[in-house]
């Protein structure tokens, strides 16, 4: 039971039927909207604590207009004049909606069904209500990531902390603008999960080369337990490898846009035919190289008949010539090597692939070909149809962490990447496969993408588009909430989902490991190059750009 | 100065005075006297007083609308019936706002007492009406404001314009926080009737 002093008292019922209101003078100003209070009923004969919200508050007393056509007088001392000495003059309707008792048993949070009734007292929720209700999990847990602190109190008095295996199962969204602190909360997520009650097996898919700081986890104690320390391992651009036959054709497609009907036809059938070919040799379809597939097409345009207008030299040649030009010039694809997923994931590692010089359309190939191996991988083992040290045989669950979800996503037209993620998102939960989007456009983020992801992670969101396509896709977020996302300060977050009892607003921890996407600050640096004596012109037309490791680009 | 005495009530806050005409008393009031805005003190009990602001005048003449013919002439009147010339007078109506004593006490609202027939009314002097408005060093207070408001009569916001500018006289070092009060009913009163919105 709550000892403090009641804040109001109730009112009546409010627009909908979870809803109530209650009066009160709210002289500490208190009674924001979000801030969490409750009252006390007896439900089957048991007193229950009923958690609210507030969702709305108005004044009920309110100065005439006059009272403040002067901002040099006091409108208290107009009213005093008036003999109206009190210092209760505010009086506020506070509109509330019901989240429940916390049933422990449940784990979940029980609806009364009945509105508190008239004249009932509210109290403030206390500090150990809250985090007693709102976490489904305790600090140092197995499966708790402490993510920061409630944001309607003071920091630090009400800890936030998610319930891991929600966010594992049914994966997460983290949609924010630019600069609203979305990777700094990403990494800090990541480092709950390398924490010694959890070892998670953790990649990231970093394409601006953000995450590279995480590797200074190995250093700090905050990490280590006994035997346990976790690894950190930083994949530079071409380090992990794609094998070329691991394409489908539908990624070979992918990564030669535009290609007219005849090149389609000719590839479809020679992209069969060296898989043909490749499993009669090897007994595997997925063992043959990019010579290979050259070697079909050539075949292919000798063997045409003229007389059916199967001329396909030179529809060979262009194809071969963009082939080559593709997947040879590429640092990602190989005919032999590809990415080995037990050197990858392992309880206790997180593997960071920075794609920050990759084509966009390479880095969608690269994702959906990881992604598809993962799945096939988890499925495989959970189904005990692979054997123990196969490059497909992972005995754990996984976690992935996409980062600018929308290029692997997009709301608008296909990539090779967006299929398997659905699937992913839609079966992964079965497989112990689970994936963390991360997004500074929600409204170029796929609909379903969004709505299939558990737990969302909203931040500063001020673009109409974006905040449009949250609403119609995240229906655990209210309203309100909604409606508070512009407002929101860096580090602040709405959670709503399967890993918290209720929605929430919440300010993100510091993160143990220092930020590696800290804004530029571009005039301060205009100015250490002048302090620095500035540089030399150079001359306006040079035949090679140097760059700092020595090599050169043209 | 006393300028007539309660005749009459119209309800425990409204009251009629008969100022005193010529021949009533040594000094007979001018109109400056017991002008629209006044405050006026009626004794109720020893050292106690009604406040009130006079928010209504009215001429009682019981000649007007007599058209019959005269039996004697106007100059004889006052040698044959003198009482009927003084059956002319002059009337004020007296908002009571309050109560006052001798020792500075002062209850502004409805008061609990009613005055007496025939009891006096007097003018308050500027260091009276302050005393009703001021105790000691708090804020002025006008807290039968509403209550003149609330009368309904049409000529209410005016009276307590004019209440307000007297103060504002009396009490210049408040005159920022009254001129606040004054705006609101000069709007009211002057700009509102003619379409004016607030």
């Amino acid at each position: 039971m709550s000892k403090q002093q009641p804040v109001g008292l109730t009112k009546g019922p409010g627009a909908t039927p979870r809803e109530f209101t209650f009066v009160s003078q709210d002289r500490d100003y208190t009674l924001k909207s979000g801030e969490f209070v409750v009252y006390h009923v007896d439900v089957d004969d048991q007193d229950r604590t009923i958690l609210a919200r507030i969702t709305k508050r108005q004044p009920l007393r309110v100065y005439p207009d006059a009272f403040l056509s002067d901002p040099g007088v006091n409108p208290d001392d107009v009213a005093g004049l008036l003999g109206y000495r009190s210092r209760a003059h505010e009086l506020f309707e506070v509109s509330a909606t019901v989240i429940g008792y916390y049933d422990g048993d449940m784990g979940d949070f029980i609806d009364p069904r009945v509105p508190p009734r008239l004249g009932l007292p509210i109290y403030l929720a206390t500090d150990a209500e809250l985090t007693h209700a709102l976490n489904k999990k305790r600090k140092g847990d197995v499966g708790a990531a402490h993510i920061g602190s409630l944001l309607d109190r003071e920091k630090d008095r009400v800890p936030i902390v998610l319930d891991l295996r929600a966010i594992t199962s049914t994966h997460l969204v983290i949609v924010a603008s630019t600069g609203s602190g979305k990777s700094y909360l990403a990494a800090a997520l990541v480092e709950e999960m390398m924490k010694p009650n959890n070892r998670a097996a953790v990649l990231i898919v970093d394409p601006h080369s953000e995450y590279g700081t995480l590797a200074e986890m190995v250093h700090l104690e905050a990490f280590v337990e006994a035997a346990y320390r976790p690894e950190v391992q930083v994949f530079r651009p071409g380090q992990v490898k794609v094998r070329a036959s691991a394409l489908t054709l539908e990624d070979l497609c992918h990564l030669l846009p535009d290609l007219s009907e005849k090149m389609e036809y000719l590839l479809r059938r020679a992209y069969y035919e060296v898989r043909q070919r490749s499993q009669e040799k090897k007994h595997r379809y997925d063992r043959w190289t990019l010579e290979d597939l050259e070697t079909c097409l050539r075949e292919l345009a000798k063997g045409g008949s003229e007389e059916k207008g199967e001329r396909y030299g030179s529809t060979a040649d262009a194809l071969i010539w963009r082939l080559k030009s593709v997947l040879e010039r590429s640092t990602i694809f190989d005919d032999s090597k590809n990415a080995n997923l037990p050197a990858l994931f392992r309880p206790g590692r997180c593997s960071i692939l920075q794609l920050n010089e990759v084509d966009e359309r390479e880095q969608q190939v690269m994702v959906a070909t990881i992604l598809r191996r993962l799945f096939r991988a988890r499925l495989l083992t959970t189904k005990g149809r692979v054997r123990q040290g196969s490059e497909l045989c992972l005995p754990f669950p996984v976690f992935v962490l996409i980062e600018e979800a929308h290029r692997f996503a997009p709301a608008t037209g296909d990539v090779v990447s967006k299929g398997i993620l659905k699937q992913v998102l839609s079966e992964g939960r079965k497989f112990g496969l689970a994936v963390g989007l991360v997004s500074q456009r929600p409204g170029k983020l796929d609909g379903d993408v969004l709505s299939l992801c558990g737990t969302q992670f909203i931040l500063r969101v001020v673009n109409p588009l974006d905040q449009a396509r949250l609403a119609e896709s995240v229906e655990t977020v209210g309203r309100e909430q909604m409606d508070e996302l512009p407002a929101l300060s860096k580090g602040q977050v709405v959670i709503a989902g399967e890993a918290v009892s209720t929605p929430l607003t919440c300010r993100v921890r510091f993160r143990y490991t220092p930020h590696g996407a800290e804004t530029k600050d571009a005039p301060a640096e205009w100015m250490t190059f002048f302090d620095q004596g500035g540089a030399e012109n150079p001359p306006l037309s040079e035949g090679e750009d140097h760059v700092a490791d020595g090599s050169t680009e043209s | 100065m006393v300028i007539g005495k309660i005749v009459k009530s119209n309800s425990h806050i409204d009251y009629v005075c008969q100022v005193y005409g010529p021949g009533e008393v040594q000094q007979p009031p001018s109109p400056g006297h017991y002008a629209f805005g006044t405050f006026v003190r009626v004794e109720l009990l020893e050292s106690r007083w009604l406040v009130g602001i006079i928010h209504n005048t009215l001429l009682h003449n019981p000649e007007f609308g007599r058209l019959g013919p005269r039996l004697s002439p106007k100059q004889e009147l006052a040698v044959f019936t003198p009482d009927y010339l003084n059956e002319k007078a002059t009337l004020v109506g007296i908002a009571a706002v309050g109560t006052m004593n001798t020792a500075g006490q002062v209850v502004q609202g409805v008061p609990s007492l009613a005055a007496s027939s025939d009891a006096l009314v007097e003018r308050m002097t500027g260091m009276q009406i302050r005393s009703f408005h001021q105790q000691e060093d708090s804020p002025p207070r006008l807290a039968y404001a509403p209550l003149l408001l609330a009368q309904g009569s049409p000529l209410a916001p005016h009276l307590l314009s004019r209440v307000v500018a007297q103060l504002m006289s009396l009490f210049p070092e408040e005159i920022q926080l009254l001129t606040v009060i004054q705006d609101d009913l000069i709007w009211k009163t002057q700009i509102g009737p003619l379409g004016g919105v607030m």
